[in-house]
Formats: structure tokens, sequence, C-alpha cells
């Protein structure tokens, strides 16, 4: 397929993803406010902003004062996210609408009517109008709404390499997100003495995946078994194992680009990701280490990625 | 709904009612349906088709316009109706043009005959800035210079004339489609009953005419539409149409051409082209040749195309026979080279650049259409019963100043056809944009862009200026018995 087409797919699968995580973010955390210490509230916003590796607006957090400061702060930041920031849920959300708008021709009319109703309704929101009644719920609707877009996709849209990219553009943002995520609350959790329940609990919510672990573990949260879940788990659909496996099953279906071996580098990249996890996680003790190797090597996978089917070298391309 | 305040005006043909207010034969049905249904009911017709509109972004842009990035064009769902004997007599008129024009374009790019015979004056097509010398000596494969045309006609009490040919780069067939889509689905029972001939078509027989013109020996021809952008007016249409021939949208930045082949980057190296069909105007096609700054087009493709490793749809150099003052000399091309009277009439036309057609113009600007021969879209235009001494003031001077940009038309008595304004039935000023395709063989999908002057009292029916779209059906069967008129009732 045309390579700007492959590329606008990948970015519209990343966008989504993006926009669909954000919601999950904040979602868990606008329900921390009803009831939560302010504590619990503060560590959420803590990880949120480093894992998307942003400054809140005003440079830093301060919510350590009273419940009435703790909401009004919460109000600025999930204005931020949802509607401000260059990250933040709407542009995401308008930016991935915008891919598809420009390759309407390669996803399915189901699709598009699917998103661009969803643009329509979030188009009109306003985080005065959310913020009214219940936040949380804007948040689980507008993810239901990519999640739905997703299963359209799923039922309706073309296998070819336009469904290969945009798949791939999915699990390699996935990646990204679950990586950064892990690693904000690694970095934050070490800097207290105590570990909190609570803290690992809204981890396993934001990752979708607190009914899994009460299935293998009951209530017992133990962060070590938070973390091997997350990140190896088979069985659990966004694990980071999971999503490596489907980054290198997309990379196949896509085949090699312009020459033989264009797609060979990131290729063994994709494959060097799944074997540290695989192989490495069990036995190593510094799990952040490895987790930023993988988020920097995902990185590195999406350069190799655009230098592979995207920007190559014109000379390097025999013609057809 | 009834028609009891519907205006009726001797001066104005209306396309469903007779004078005398009875409705046509072949708007009864239709006329009886309407009167069955009402007003809530149809407003809510309407608001359906406009929501899908939307909902399904079937939208253009105006340009200058920020706020309206994305505006859908506003449709009635009255729909209008043509018998096929109308239909028929449009079509052989249409195809009778379209060989005109493209015998003429291909004389003037090559042996100039109908100069030589004096038939057109030489500054009339070599001043054109539309004429482009760099396509001197050139043939078109099977004379197809003109492969798509999208020509403007509109009906008074004398019959249809053509207001203009559009043989760039004609928009508006997406819209046909979308209309028909949306007008069927909410008003299904009648549709099914009146018999109208499918429009939805069109994407193949594009396909079959495109293929036709593909270099020779190319059996599988790779085609790819190529669009200025996502911010180009038409953008929509360039994807509905992408979609529905299976092309690749290309933008010039997809495109290179090596070695006289022209090729696109895709995700499994570079691929080789056949047939572009292009919504970039000459200007921008080809920097090498053309504007040397234009990012939209592709360095080396006229030099493709005339080695014949490409077909080029239209041919660079159409716009000179779309050209408002060699509008005027059609029916005349019509009898050079085909020996034959033209079977549409066109506006009777004044060319400002003679000095007598100028002064007429000048002594009669309150009763006048005057165009600026450069423009499109409806930009550029006095309309004079509708303008003010200052405009028209203005206008004197300008023309004045360089009246070979300028000719005048008389104001037409363009006809109307009801819609659904405010839960009423109103007459508005309509016209028609049926697409003409010529690539062995020419071919017409019965049906057109219907478009309206939306304002109460307007003529101008561009959708950049308050104008909208009605769907157009052209009846399977001719219904047209006078005997049957008999049965007709006054409303």
């Amino acid at each position: 397929m045309l390579s700007r087409s492959a590329e606008g797919l990948y970015w519209m699968g990343r966008y989504f993803e993006r926009a669909e995580y954000l919601c999950r973010l904040l979602r868990w955390q606008v329900e921390t406010l009803v009831d939560r210490p302010i504590r619990e509230i503060y560590f959420g916003w803590s990880r949120i902003y480093m894992s998307l590796n942003r400054q809140p607006p005003g440079g830093r957090l301060e919510l350590l004062g009273n419940d009435d400061y703790t909401l009004a702060d919460s109000y600025t930041l999930a204005g931020d996210l949802t509607f401000e920031s260059p990250d933040s849920i709407w542009n995401c959300f308008a930016l991935g609408r915008e891919n598809a708008r420009q390759m309407r021709h390669c996803i399915s009319a189901e699709m598009w009517t699917c998103l661009n109703l969803a643009y329509l309704g979030l188009r009109k929101s306003s985080i005065q109008e959310i913020w009214k009644t219940a936040p949380e719920s804007f948040y689980a609707e507008t993810a239901s709404e990519i999640n739905t877009l997703t299963g359209v996709a799923e039922a309706t849209m073309y296998r070819d390499e336009g469904w290969h990219f945009l798949q791939l553009g999915r699990f390699i943002e996935r990646v990204q997100c679950s990586t950064a995520l892990l690693l904000s609350q690694l970095a934050i959790a070490k800097l207290r003495d105590v570990s909190f329940d609570a803290d690992w609990m809204s981890l396993l919510r934001v990752c979708q995946a607190n009914d899994a672990y009460y299935r293998n573990y009951s209530v017992d949260v133990q962060p070590h078994r938070v973390l091997d879940l997350l990140v190896t788990d088979p069985s659990l659909h966004n694990s980071l194992c999971c999503s490596l496996k489907a980054v290198a099953a997309e990379l196949d279906a896509i085949g090699p680009g312009p020459q033989e071996h264009s797609s060979a580098a990131a290729r063994r990249m994709a494959g060097r990701m799944s074997a540290l996890i695989q192989n490495d996680w069990p036995d190593r003790e510094d799990h952040d280490a490895l987790l930023e190797q993988v988020r920097q090597s995902s990185w590195e996978l999406h350069d190799l990625l655009i230098a592979a089917y995207i920007n190559y070298a014109i000379e390097d391309s025999p013609a057809r | 709904m009834d028609f009891d305040d519907y205006n009726l005006d001797a001066d104005n043909y209306d396309e469903m009612f007779l004078p005398d207010g009875v409705p046509r034969e072949h708007s009864r049905l239709l006329y009886e349906t309407l009167r069955g249904l009402s007003a809530e009911e149809l407003v809510s017709i309407q608001e359906r088709i406009k929501r899908s509109f939307l909902n399904e972004g079937i939208t253009f842009t105006v340009y200058g316009d920020e706020e309206a990035d994305e505006r859908i064009i506003p449709i009635d769902c009255l729909p209008r109706i043509l018998s096929d004997a109308e239909w028929r007599q449009l079509e052989a008129g249409l195809t009778q043009r379209l060989g005109a024009l493209n015998r003429f374009l291909e004389d003037i790019y090559n042996e100039a005959r109908i100069i030589a015979d004096g038939v057109i004056p030489v500054e009339i097509v070599r001043g054109c800035p539309q004429y482009r010398i760099e396509m001197h000596g050139f043939s078109a494969p099977h004379g197809a210079w003109v492969a798509i045309c999208g020509t403007d006609l509109v009906r008074t009490n004398d019959g249809f004339m053509v207001l203009e040919d559009n043989l760039r780069v004609p928009s508006g067939v997406s819209y046909m489609v979308a209309n028909r889509k949306a007008v069927k689905a909410s008003l299904r029972r009648l549709y099914r009953k009146t018999g109208v001939q499918e429009v939805e078509h069109y994407g193949r027989i594009l396909l079959k005419t495109l293929r036709e013109l593909a270099p020779s020996g190319r059996s599988d021809p790779c085609i790819a539409l190529l669009t200025p952008g996502v911010y180009n007016s038409a953008f929509y249409e360039h994807l509905f149409l992408a979609r529905e021939i299976g092309a690749e949208l290309v933008e010039g930045r997809d495109l290179l051409v090596n070695n006289g082949f022209v090729y696109m980057r895709t995700s499994a190296g570079l691929r080789r082209v056949d047939v572009v069909y292009r919504r970039v105007d000459d200007d921008f096609l080809d920097p090498l040749v053309f504007r040397a700054d234009s990012l939209l087009g592709v360095p080396g493709l006229l030099h493709a195309y005339k080695l014949g490793n490409v077909a080029l749809v239209n041919s660079p150099g159409t716009g000179v026979a779309d050209d408002k003052s060699v509008y005027a000399y059609v029916p005349d091309m019509i009898r050079y080279y085909l020996c034959e009277e033209p079977l549409l009439a066109n506006v009777k036309t004044h060319i400002c650049r003679r000095p007598k057609d100028l002064e007429y113009t000048l002594d009669n600007l309150e009763n006048l259409v005057v165009k600026r021969v450069g423009e499109s879209g409806g930009y550029g235009m006095l309309v004079g019963p509708h303008s003010t001494p200052e405009e028209r003031e203005t206008y004197a001077k300008q023309m004045h100043a360089n009246p070979a940009d300028y000719i005048s038309q008389p104001v037409l008595a363009l006809s109307r056809a009801p819609c659904l304004i405010e839960g009423r039935a109103e007459p508005r000023h309509v016209d028609l944009r049926p697409f003409v395709l010529h690539g062995r063989e020419t071919r017409i999908v019965p049906g057109a862009f219907c478009r309206v002057a939306l304002r109460r009292g307007s003529l101008v029916v561009n959708s950049s200026q308050g104008g909208g779209g009605k769907d157009l059906w052209v009846l399977a069967q001719d219904d047209e018995d006078p005997k049957k008129r008999e049965r007709g009732k006054k409303h």
C-alpha cells in the first residue's frame, strides 16, 4: 500500500490507543477523588504525569493541602489532560480521526461512521460540563467508544496491509504506554518507605487487570505479583509480553518491505524485546532497568519501521 | 404537505408543475406522495438526511472560512425529476458537445485548422491563460483530452441550455451519489414505485473509462487519484472516488518520475502508475513545466505523459476549451467538426474584448450577468438586477481597464423546483451538472448533481455561496404521454 497511507493508519492506531489509555488513567484517577485520601490522589497524579513525561500546568504538583484545594487542582489537571495538553484525550482523538479522515478509503465505512459519531459527541464536551456530574462516566464512555471502534474495525476492516499497520501502531503504542506506566509506578514507589496496596490496586484497575489478578491471587495484593501479571502473563490481553508478541506478528504479516531485508532490523529488535521479557524478566531483580531497556527499544523500533516501510531511500527500492 | 401557497411564476419554468398548476406527468407520483406526508414528516426526513451527511462526514471546505473547515452541503429532500425523453435529449446533446470539444483541443494543439479557417479568432484561443503551449504537437490517446466532463445545464421556458463546460477537474459527482443514497433511503416506497435510473454505478463506469486510457500493454493498470490534499475543498470527493474505483489516493509527494515512468512509493517499494486521475489544476501539476513553486505536483509528470508511459486524466491544456470566451464558440465548433447543428443551446454571450460587445454590456449592466473569464464557483460575478449602482460602477471601471477578462450574458429565468424551506414547499432556482465520461466511447450516468439556490430569489447555486443540492431522478421510461395529463388535478 501507499507508504503515506501505511503511515497514516499506523498513527491512527497509535493515537486511538493513547486516547483510550488516557481515558483509563483519568477515569480511575477521578474516582479516587470521591473517597480516597489525599496521599493516594497525589500518587495518582504523579504517576500520570511522570508516565506521560509531561509537566503539569504550573510546573509541579501541589496536592498536599486540604480537600477543597485538592479538588480544585484536580479539576485543572483533568482539564489539561482531557482537552488542553498536546497529548490530551481530545487532541489524540482529533489526530486519530484526522488520520482516519485522510485514509477513509483504506478503512471500512462502518469504522469511519463510528469514529465520526464519537468525534462529533466529544467535540461538544467541555471540562465544565464533564465536571458537573460524574466525570468518571465521561472517561468510561469515551474509552468505550474507542473500544467500540476497535471492535467495528475487527469486524469490518479488510485484512490487508492497512489493517496490519493499524494494529502495529496500536501495539507499539501499548508497549510504550505500559512500560512508561510501570516505570513511573516503580519510581514513585521507590521514593516511599511503605508500599500501599491501594497504589498497586489502582495500577491493576488502570491496566484492566484487577479481575485477572483476583482470579489468580485473590485479594492479597503483592507488588511483584502485580508486575509479573502485567508484564509476563500470556493470558492477559494487554500484558507487555502479549503486546510484544502482537508487534512481532504484525511485522511478519506486513512483510519485508521494499527489499528482502528492509525490515530485518525492525524484526530483530522486536524479537530481542520479546526475549527480554520472556527470558530475562523472571531472573532479574532490576525490573526497572529492564523495562527502561524495553521502552527505549520500542522508540528505536518505531524509527526502524518508519525507515523500512515509509522513508526508505528511493535508490534502495527496485521498481515494480 | 400542501402546495396551496406554492408560488408559480410564468416567467420561470417549474420542474414539477405546469403553468396552470397541474403537476407534470412525470412528477405526479412525487406530488401525490408529498401531499400524503405531513410537513413534520418531511422536516424529519430532511433532518435525517442532514444528520446522515454530518455523521458520514460528507463535507466540503470553503476557502478562507476557518470556522467551516468541514461543512456539509445543504441537501433538499424533495427530488427533481426528469423524464426519460428529456434525459435522452440531454444525453445526445452532451455527447455531441464533448465530441466537438475534444476535436477542438486536438486541433488547436496541432494543425489549428479552426483558427486558420476563421471560425474562432486566434486571440481568443492563444490569449487564453489556460492555453498551454507545452501541449503543442501532442495528441491525446483515443482523442480523449477530456475524459471527465461536468457540464452545467439550466432550463428556461425555451428549454435546456449549457451554462458552462467544466473540463479541467469537475467536481460534484460524489454529491450526486450521496444525495441519491440519502434520498432513496428516506423516500424508499416512492423511489421504488417511480422507477428511477441508477447512478450508483458511476464508479464502475469511471474505472472502465480510466482503464481504457491506460498505456497500451498494461493489462492490469495501476490507477492513482492525485489530490492536492486534505485542505482541498473537494477532498471528500477525492476520497469517495478513490474508494469507488479502488485507486490509491496520492499526493504529489507520493509520486516520482524515473526514466520517463511514474512510480508511487508504497510500503513494499516503488510501484509503477499507469493512470493518474488528477484533481490538481494544470498550474500545479508539474513544477518543471508549469508553476515552479508548486508543491502539489510531480516533477517530470508531463514528460512521462507525452512519452505515453502514463495517462493523465484530464489532459493538461483542456482549460482553454472551458474558458468563458471560448464557450461562446462551442456551437460553431460543433458545426465545424461534426457538421451537425448543436442539440443543446448556448446562452447568448457577449465577449467584452470585442468593442461592440463591451459597449453593449456597459450600457446594459443592470440587466446582464457579467463574469470574469478566469473565475469559477460563482466568484467574480455581477448579477446586474441584484447589484447596487456602486457595484456596477466599480465593475464598469474594471471592465474598461481590462475588457478581455469579461463576458456578459442575459439574466436567465432559471427553472425552479419545489424545495422544503422551513416546513413549506417553496420554489427555488436549480441547475444540473451531469458527468460525461469519454474513454474509447462516451458514457453518461443518468443523473446529475442538481444544485439549488436556497436563498429566496437567488440565482447563485454554488455551494460555496449559499447553494445546496438536490437529488435528480431520471425516470426509466418515458411517462410524458399527453393523454395522461388529462388525469391531472389542479393543486
